[in-house]
Order: structure tokens, then sequence, then C-alpha cells
């Protein structure tokens, strides 16, 4: 299973509306790659408003996936994080520290503005 | 107590055991069978006649000792008190009758008189005590929802900025439902900025402070800002001298600065007209 | 009465289908969505474990109930068995950070602070259990 990866002027959006299991994050992680060295983009936003559970493998890859676009040039914000699993992931101690967050779709465009603009 | 009487409960030790179980047995099938867990309940049955006993050759401290340690085990594993009570009960009248069965038809007489008076004031006892544990209970109950009630609402100030009062004692229990009301209204008012006011926090020791970071990381989580407010000062000296790093987010000593610096974290201000 | 499911997990798609009876029975349980999340990454972390050094085993998902003086307890119970190498230092994979297999080192530890109860049970050579409970307050 792939996650679709939209193109919009220099960012690139992902709404991830599966479950992830390992094999797809870590598709995930090579498409998405991929994908920002072919279009050159500035920015990311992941969106994981549907996800309902993060263990520490996905968390691993989601850090290991911000890190990796920051060295080839693009911020990435991941949105929509849900309670429950915020909360999850405070509870196994995976503070995701690096990450920058932000509500929603729209708050992390505006995030990802500000960090590129300042 | 009489010699005689210890004599007695020795050499018929293993009749009278049997009789209790059965006797417990006919009680509680009647009344708490239904709250008791069936797989230890053979075990502990064992267990407590065999302490009823052990009392009588103990030392009384070492005796008593035996006794809290297995009366807290049961209570932590939901034993009702009329587990023992009428535990205890039984025993008695299993005596009683032990001793009085190979007996003249006198001390039968006497034997029978006895048991009427005893299980009619044993019937008060009881209930009694179900009373008060009950009333117990429904005050532990009562407190518990009281103290859910007393968990922190958030409430909207401006647009994007949330304040979160926070009153009274926070133990582990408490900083669960605060995280969970603080994110669930942080995703309902799209909150950036989120302010926990501690004005009202009596103590803030290694704990507390420990389930406020947590919560200001799952706040940073979910993709908003939190800033703590309400720093008196001597809460301000007691996380200095406990070495507590709060550094990882701001705080500020008033609701009023607080609310400032999330003006100025959502590029707003509020100016004189 | 007791529901029980048992989901073998040789494949990652064990992995997923283990955290989808967990949350299914869960839910039916009546625990809240903090605790379904909860439960469900144990069990991603029990079933990975197993897929990552074991290749082979099982996740037991079942209800159980405990006595209270207030009433009856419900939780949900997940045992994780492999026959695996076992593991040789506990307390050494019970620590933050610590891990072989490249991740975070969150696993068994985040599983215990996740979780109620948290049982631990490995011979090396032969295999690994673990039992953990979440009661549902």
């Amino acid at each position: 299973m792939r996650i679709p990866i939209l193109k919009l002027h220099d960012y690139l959006l992902i709404s991830v509306q599966v479950e992830l299991d390992d094999q797809t994050a870590l598709q995930f992680q090579e498409d998405l790659l991929n994908k920002i060295h072919q279009e050159g983009s500035s920015g990311v936003v992941i969106d994981l408003t549907s996800v309902e559970m993060i263990d520490s493998f996905i968390a691993k890859v989601l850090g290991d996936v911000v890190e990796m676009s920051n060295l080839m040039g693009a911020k990435v914000v991941l949105t929509g994080i849900q309670p429950a699993v915020a909360i999850t992931l405070i509870d196994m101690g995976i503070m995701l520290d690096e990450v920058p967050t932000a509500l929603d779709l729209e708050q992390g465009l505006d995030k990802l503005q500000q960090e590129l603009e300042g | 107590m009489q010699p005689s009487i210890i004599e007695m409960i020795y050499s018929q030790r293993e009749e009278i055991m049997k009789r209790w179980e059965e006797e417990v047995q006919r009680v509680s099938e009647n009344e708490m069978g239904r709250q008791l867990p069936y797989d230890k309940y053979n075990e502990t049955n064992a267990e407590f006649i065999h302490l009823i006993i052990d009392t009588l050759e103990l030392d009384q401290n070492e005796a008593k000792e035996k006794l809290r340690f297995f009366a807290e085990r049961l209570i932590h594993a939901g034993w009702p008190l009329s587990y023992f009570t009428q535990g205890m009960q039984a025993f008695r009248r299993v005596l009683l009758e032990t001793m009085t069965s190979n007996d003249s038809l006198q001390s039968k007489t006497v034997f029978t008189t006895f048991y009427e008076i005893e299980s009619w004031i044993d019937g008060i006892i009881n209930q009694l005590v179900d009373e008060y544990t009950g009333s117990w209970e429904n005050t532990l109950h009562l407190q518990k929802l009281a103290l859910k009630e007393l968990s922190a609402p958030l409430i909207p100030v401006f647009e994007k900025i949330s304040v979160m009062p926070l009153i009274g004692t926070i133990d582990t229990e408490r900083a669960k439902l605060i995280m969970e009301s603080l994110l669930e209204g942080i995703i309902e008012h799209r909150s950036q900025v989120v302010l926990i006011d501690i004005t009202g926090v009596p103590v803030v020791d290694t704990m507390v402070a420990h389930h406020i970071i947590q919560a200001s990381e799952a706040v940073r989580l979910v993709g908003a800002e939190c800033i703590l407010v309400g720093i008196r000062p001597e809460i301000a000296q007691t996380i200095v001298n406990l070495g507590i790093d709060l550094g990882k987010f701001p705080t500020r000593s008033t609701l009023r600065k607080g609310i400032e610096t999330g003006l100025e974290l959502t590029q707003r201000k509020i100016v004189d007209i | 009465m007791s529901v029980q499911s048992n989901v073998e997990v040789h494949t990652e798609w064990g992995i997923v289908s283990a955290r989808q009876a967990g949350r299914n029975l869960a839910k039916e349980l009546g625990f809240s969505s903090v605790d379904q999340a909860r439960i469900t990454t144990a069990i991603s972390e029990l079933a990975r474990n197993i897929y990552l050094y074991a290749e082979k085993g099982e996740i037991i998902i079942e209800s159980v109930e405990r006595m209270q003086s207030t009433g009856r307890k419900k939780g949900i119970k997940i045992t994780a068995k492999d026959e695996g190498p076992g593991i040789k230092n506990i307390r050494q994979v019970m620590e933050d950070g610590f891990t072989t297999s490249g991740g975070l080192g969150a696993g068994l530890p985040g599983v215990k602070r996740l979780m109620d109860e948290f049982d631990i049970d490995s011979i090396a050579g032969e295999g690994t259990e673990i039992t953990t409970i979440k009661w549902n307050s």
C-alpha cells in the first residue's frame, strides 16, 4: 500500500489515511525523500489526523523522515496528532523533540511559511 | 484462657476446622457468596482458620502482626468485612457446639439459649458493620466523583488562546484527567497557545512538575504551545531547590503576563483606544 | 465469562491483526479512547518484539475481572508468547533507550508504563512470555 503525496507549489502535502504498518511506513519514507529530490520542495506537511496509533517503530520512522528531509533542505511539520496518540507517546517516553507540530493542515502550512520566511 | 479450653481446641482441631469450613460455606452461600472470588476461596478459608488457631500459640504482638498482614491483603483483594465478622461468629458457634456436643443435657440447654441471644446480637452487629462499610464506600465514591468534577476545564479566552486553571493537589489520577481534558479542549477550540495557571496548586514537588512537563510535551505533540503561569515566589523557590528543569517551556509570573505572551506568539497585541 | 482471541505473529501482518483484535476488545470493554490507544500501542510493541527477535509466536488477548469493594473491575490481559532466543538480561531491556535493533529503545519499558500490570518471564534459549494487564477505571 502506498500513501499518496500531493504537490502544492513548493510544498508537499501528505494525509495519512490508512493504519500504518511497518512496510507502508518504510515505503512512505522512501517515496517522500524521492519526491523531495525530484520536486526540490522546501516544505512538507504530514497530516496524522486519521492515525489512531503510533508505536515506537512508527515514531522512529517519522522522526527519521523529518531529519532526513531536513538534510535535503525541506522543513517538515507534523499536524493533527490526536490527543490519545499524543498521550500514548508521552507515556512511552517518546517526545519527538526535534519535530515541529501544528494543530491541522492549515496551521501547519502557516507554520512552514513562518519558518521559511523567518 | 482456661487451659482446658485450649486443650479441647487442640485435641479436636481437625474436627473444628472441618465444621468451621462447612459453617462458613453455609453462611457465605446465603449472603456473601456472590461477592467472593471463588478461585482463592478455599485457600483463603484454610489460611483464615489456621490464623485464628495460631493466635492461641503465638506471642500477642506477633499474632496481631500476622492478622494485620492477612487483613491488608484481603482488603486489597476486595474481600468484604463481613467475611471476617461472619467467619469469626461461625467459629464461635462451632466451638461452643463442639464443647457441648458430648455433654449433658443441661449444658445443651444453656447453649441453645446462648445461641438464640447470640444470633440476635450478631445480626445487629452484622447490619451495623454493613451500614458502616457501605457508607464509607459511598463516601469514598462520592469524593472521587467530586474530585473528578474539580478537574480543570479549558477556557477559551481569545481566539487561539485558552487558559486552564489548576486548583488543588495534583496526583497521578488527576494528572491523567487534566491531560485528557487539556488535549481534547485544544482540538475543540483550536487553541495555539494554552496557559496553565498553577496559582491554585498548593505544592509543586518533583511529581507535580513531572506531570506538568508531560502535559506540556503532549500539548506540543498535538500542535499547540504551553505557557506555565501563576508561579508564586515560594513555588519558584521549591522548583529551583528541587533541581526541577522547567527550562523547556516558557513560564510567566501571572496570568496577565501569560496572555500578553500568548498574543505575541499569535502575532497580536492589546492596544489602548 | 471471558472473551479470548489468539493471534499468530510470524509476519508483519500479524502485528496489524493483533492490534486490531486488541482495539476491538478494548472498545467492547468500554475503555476510553486514550486507553484504547495505550492498549493497541502496547500490543504493537509486544508483537513487533516477537516478529523481530523470535520470528514466530502468539499474542493472546482476553478480558479479565477482579473483585473490589466497590464492585467488579474489568480489564484486558495481553500475553505475548514465543519460543525465541529469550532475553539474557531482563533489567537491561527494561531500561529506557536500550536497543539492539536500532529502534528507540522505548518498547518494553514503554509497554510497562502504558499498562497497569507487567510481568516478564524469559529463559535464554527457550523463549519469552510477557503478561500485561490494563484495568478499566
